[in-house]
């Protein structure tokens, strides 16, 4: 199997047991979903006819009255037709429309954020790699003891520091609620102004490890006969470090992308609740509070196709980065 | 910081946090009595202040610092475990059971943690959401990554001799994995477990945070949640918010250090090494010699170190035009060492401690760093030992070949670059057509070939190769030789040529250089060497050899 089969093959593997994951949860799990369900929905008067049961039934389980075998196919059917059910917490809006208003703006933060975490942590990494023995190995320590601040902490104190103190940035938000959500210059500007601070707290806590990764790997590649010939051939120092040593040690950092992923987008679900963004983390956690289990279930399934969808990505380019895993005929 | 240095720091600033949570709980008082005096700023009868109703903020700390850590140590013992039984059992079994694990190792890693837990978190009942539920949860999220790390060095473990011969011995496969597999995981088993105890704490206080933690226990999470919902920060209480961040960040930082030097020990490239002097300590008048290219005169090299290692010793040479000097020796006798001085491509700890090296006029332990950069590859290129690995394996050989003719020809067109590659590429006899190809897709012969023609882009006055034909066949290996003297006989370049096959340069070699324990013993001409061999060494060396026309046997 080519390289690109193999990892396409993979990463259906995970869809199917995160799907299925999300099937087994709420009915391993004690508790009844489906009764408080139904009384959150009376609560909101919306109308507690059985197909409304049926269709949360679906989703959270019969408690025993159908096989377990028709409730999956059902619910994977309601899944390939895009059906997650109605939210309760936002009735009677559907869970996709919940989901499909809130996505943008995580992408963007979390995507932005990583992206500017990544090349920043790789950077500095290489060069404090290269330039072992100067002032530049105390970046290290120093990140890493910032990787270990709890995230909602430091973005709580950023804004009691920044915000309430210097006035620098907005308490909290997505953007400015007077303005009109569109394509608009004023909207985009303050969109980007409110999220810069939630974007700071992500890439302040997650730029440590990668920049720790990538200094090791600098350190290992240094002592490789192709950094040793490329020195020989009287190439600049930037060049040797760039194209030589820096080329070699990124490629664990790419394929350990994955890794970093998870913990990036963990991290900014509690960072979006305590900027009270206008994301799809506050809305898992409104979800959670309000016993929304659709929501929940969805959001979920939703984070987990994006990192899935986000590492396949990372996956295929790896494989323009580096020749020999084309023709590698194992999975690693 | 010295390894030490980390490692004492880390012992200390986490042992203390260890302590505060183990003891000071005994001499705090009861973190829950409500008094009538909410938020009083640090001081007097409450060191750390008090909550918003009148807690006693340190004695919350105690407790909830307690509470963390032992949610830590819990998914950090169920985490490692898992990874172990994951990561280690499946590489070590192998076939299905590896493959199975790992892949379900890789998608538990590619489904994001934290996510899931809130999901889990928010079905179970508050009332049914003890420590040991979440510990549970947390672990069964956070084991995947150290699983990977595990069953890569098991894998490489398992093919290792001593591993091999317990299995084949007939040893059983427990006590192979507890005895030979195990110890030799530790340091990277305290690394991981290390994590998943900060990992765990981290996350537990997310959980917290949320609400969404272990409603039996209070962690430094709890205390968070309650600062924030009392508007600790609002009211510029940062007594009641700030100590138990601090705590999480300093013990977290804490376990950094200590993994830190965890990684030192597995990985010894990564210490700390001494501060860079220059290359070259001291160098001695130039001596000049008539026709000779480069003259080495009373060259030393010293390894500095606890105990310096003298690689060089007093070493002179001289290399005339179009000459090939063999220097032979066995491994460790200082060549290779001298090879790299010549161009100043020895590293720290090496240095020059005394000597000269003079290039056709030019005192090369007495250029500056550009101008050394310029003198590289443009009058003297190197072929070294092993091509497999001097050839960047991500980049085709255009790239490679062109990077010399880039840095050094500026003003060449990008066309007559082309040509000039394609053009070395043929005098090797690779077919210019593999000027694309990556180093991996050539065999190691051809691989060697590119190396010569890349040393020969520049037509420099002379090429050291080290060992350029150990690593081949006899087959290649002649070829080789052939192309090199063919070569220097077409485009009059002279060559160093090392290796520790005497019987080899004998016949390759115009003269020859003996170097034992960084001395040269012997040096004459390969006749003189071969008619008439002076020192004891180099007779010793003729004997071990079977020699390549077979007059003189190794029973000589």
């Amino acid at each position: 199997m080519g390289y690109h089969l193999r990892k396409i093959a993979f990463y259906l593997a995970a869809l199917w047991a995160a799907v299925t994951l999300n099937f087994v949860i709420p009915r391993l799990l004690p508790g009844n979903p489906v009764d408080i369900l139904m009384a959150k929905l009376q609560q909101r008067g919306g109308s507690v006819d059985p197909a409304a049961r049926q269709a949360y039934e679906t989703l959270l389980g019969t408690g025993g009255r159908e096989s377990f075998v028709r409730e999956y196919f059902a619910y994977l059917g309601n899944l390939a037709r895009g059906d997650l059910g109605v939210s309760v917490s936002a009735f009677p809006a559907k869970v996709s429309d919940v989901i499909g208003d809130s996505l943008p703006w995580t992408v963007v933060l979390v995507g932005l954020a990583t992206l500017i975490s990544f090349v920043l942590g790789v950077g500095l990494g290489a060069l404090v790699g290269w330039k072992r023995g100067t002032w530049l190995d105390s970046l290290v320590p120093a990140t890493t003891m910032l990787s270990a601040v709890p995230y909602f902490w430091l973005a709580l104190i950023l804004v009691a520091l920044l915000s309430s103190g210097l006035g620098w940035f907005p308490l909290n938000g997505g953007y400015d609620v007077v303005l009109d959500p569109g394509w608009s210059p004023e909207f985009l500007g303050s969109a980007l102004y409110h999220g810069t601070l939630p974007a700071l707290t992500i890439v302040l806590s997650s730029v440590g490890g990668w920049l720790l990764g990538m200094r090791n790997m600098m350190v290992s590649a240094m002592s490789e006969d192709y950094v040793l010939t490329a020195r020989a051939k009287g190439l600049t120092g930037s060049r040797v470090m760039v194209r030589y040593a820096a080329r070699n040690a990124v490629l664990p950092s790419v394929a350990g992308f994955a890794i970093s992923l998870g913990f990036v987008v963990s991290g900014s679900i509690v960072t979006e609740q305590v900027f009270s963004y206008p994301g799809i983390g506050s809305k898992l956690l409104q979800a959670v509070q309000n016993n929304d289990y659709a929501l929940m279930q969805g959001i979920f399934l939703v984070i987990t196709i994006a990192v899935l969808g986000a590492n396949l990505l990372v996956d295929l380019l790896y494989g323009l980065i580096d020749a020999r895993t084309r023709d590698r005929s194992t999975v690693s | 910081m010295t390894r030490s240095a980390k490692l004492t720091t880390g012992l200390v600033l986490a042992g203390l946090i260890v302590l505060f949570g183990l003891i000071g709980p005994l001499l705090t008082g009861d973190p829950a009595t409500i008094r009538d005096i909410g938020l009083i700023p640090p001081g007097g009868d409450h060191l750390l202040g008090t909550t918003i109703t009148g807690q006693d903020v340190l004695a919350q700390l105690t407790h909830a610092t307690r509470g963390s850590l032992w949610i830590g140590l819990l998914v950090g013992v169920m985490a490692t475990v898992l990874s172990g039984v994951f990561g280690i059992v499946g590489a070590y079994a192998g076939g299905v059971v590896d493959e199975v694990f790992s892949l379900f190792s890789n998608v538990m890693l590619v489904i994001p943690g934290l996510p899931l837990v809130i999901v889990v978190a928010g079905f179970v009942p508050a009332d049914q959401r003890g420590t040991w539920t979440i510990s549970l949860v947390l672990a069964i999220t956070g084991w995947a990554a150290a699983a990977r790390v595990l069953r890569a060095q098991t894998l490489s473990l398992r093919n290792r001799d001593y591993v091999a011969a317990a299995r084949v011995s007939g040893e059983k496969t427990w006590r192979v994995i507890c005895v030979e597999i195990l110890p030799n995981l530790l340091p990277i088993l305290a690394s991981q477990f290390v994590f998943a105890v900060v990992l765990a704490i981290l996350s537990e206080a997310g959980l917290s945070f949320l609400g969404l933690g272990a409603a039996d226990s209070s962690t430094l999470g709890t205390m968070l949640y309650y600062a924030q919902n009392g508007f600790a920060l609002q009211r510029e209480a940062w007594w009641w918010f700030v100590p138990p961040g601090l705590i999480i960040a300093l013990f977290g930082g804490a376990l950094a250090l200590i993994n830190f030097s965890i990684d030192e020990i597995i990985n010894p490239a990564l210490r700390d090494k001494a501060r860079r002097r220059g290359d070259v300590v001291a160098t001695t008048p130039v001596v000049e010699s008539g026709d000779a290219v480069l003259t080495v005169h009373d060259l030393n090299v010293v390894y500095q170190g606890a105990s310096p290692v003298h690689a060089v010793k007093d070493v002179s040479l001289t290399l005339r035009r179009g000459e090939i000097l063999g220097l032979a020796g066995e491994s460790g006798c200082g060549k290779t060492t001298l090879a790299y001085a010549i161009n100043r491509l020895h590293r720290p700890p090496a240095e020059v401690t005394s000597g000269s090296v003079v290039f056709d006029g030019i005192d090369v332990l007495a250029l500056d760093p550009e101008e050394l950069r310029r003198f590289r590859w443009v009058r003297l290129s190197m072929v070294f030992q092993g091509a497999m690995n001097s050839l960047n394996p991500v980049t085709p050989i255009r790239a490679q070949l062109q990077d010399v003719l880039r840095t050094h020809r500026p003003s060449m067109s990008s066309s007559d670059r082309e040509d000039r590659c394609a053009e070395v590429l043929r005098l090797v006899g690779v077919d210019p057509a593999r000027l694309g190809s990556y180093p991996h897709e050539l065999s190691g012969g051809m691989r060697q070939r590119v190396m010569i023609a890349m040393a020969l882009l520049l037509e420099p006055q002379v090429m050291i190769m080290d060992e350029p034909t150990t690593a081949l066949d006899v087959l290649v290996q002649r070829e080789i030789l052939n192309e090199i003297k063919r070569l220097r006989d077409e485009l009059r370049f002279a060559v160093v040529f090392i290796t520790h096959d005497l019987p080899l340069l004998l016949e390759l070699s115009d003269r020859i250089a003996v170097m034992r324990d960084g001395e040269v013993v012997e040096y004459a001409t390969a006749e003189e060497i071969y008619l008439r061999p002076q020192h004891p060494y180099t007779r010793r060396l003729l004997a071990s050899f079977p020699s390549l026309t077979g007059e003189r046997g190794a029973l000589l």
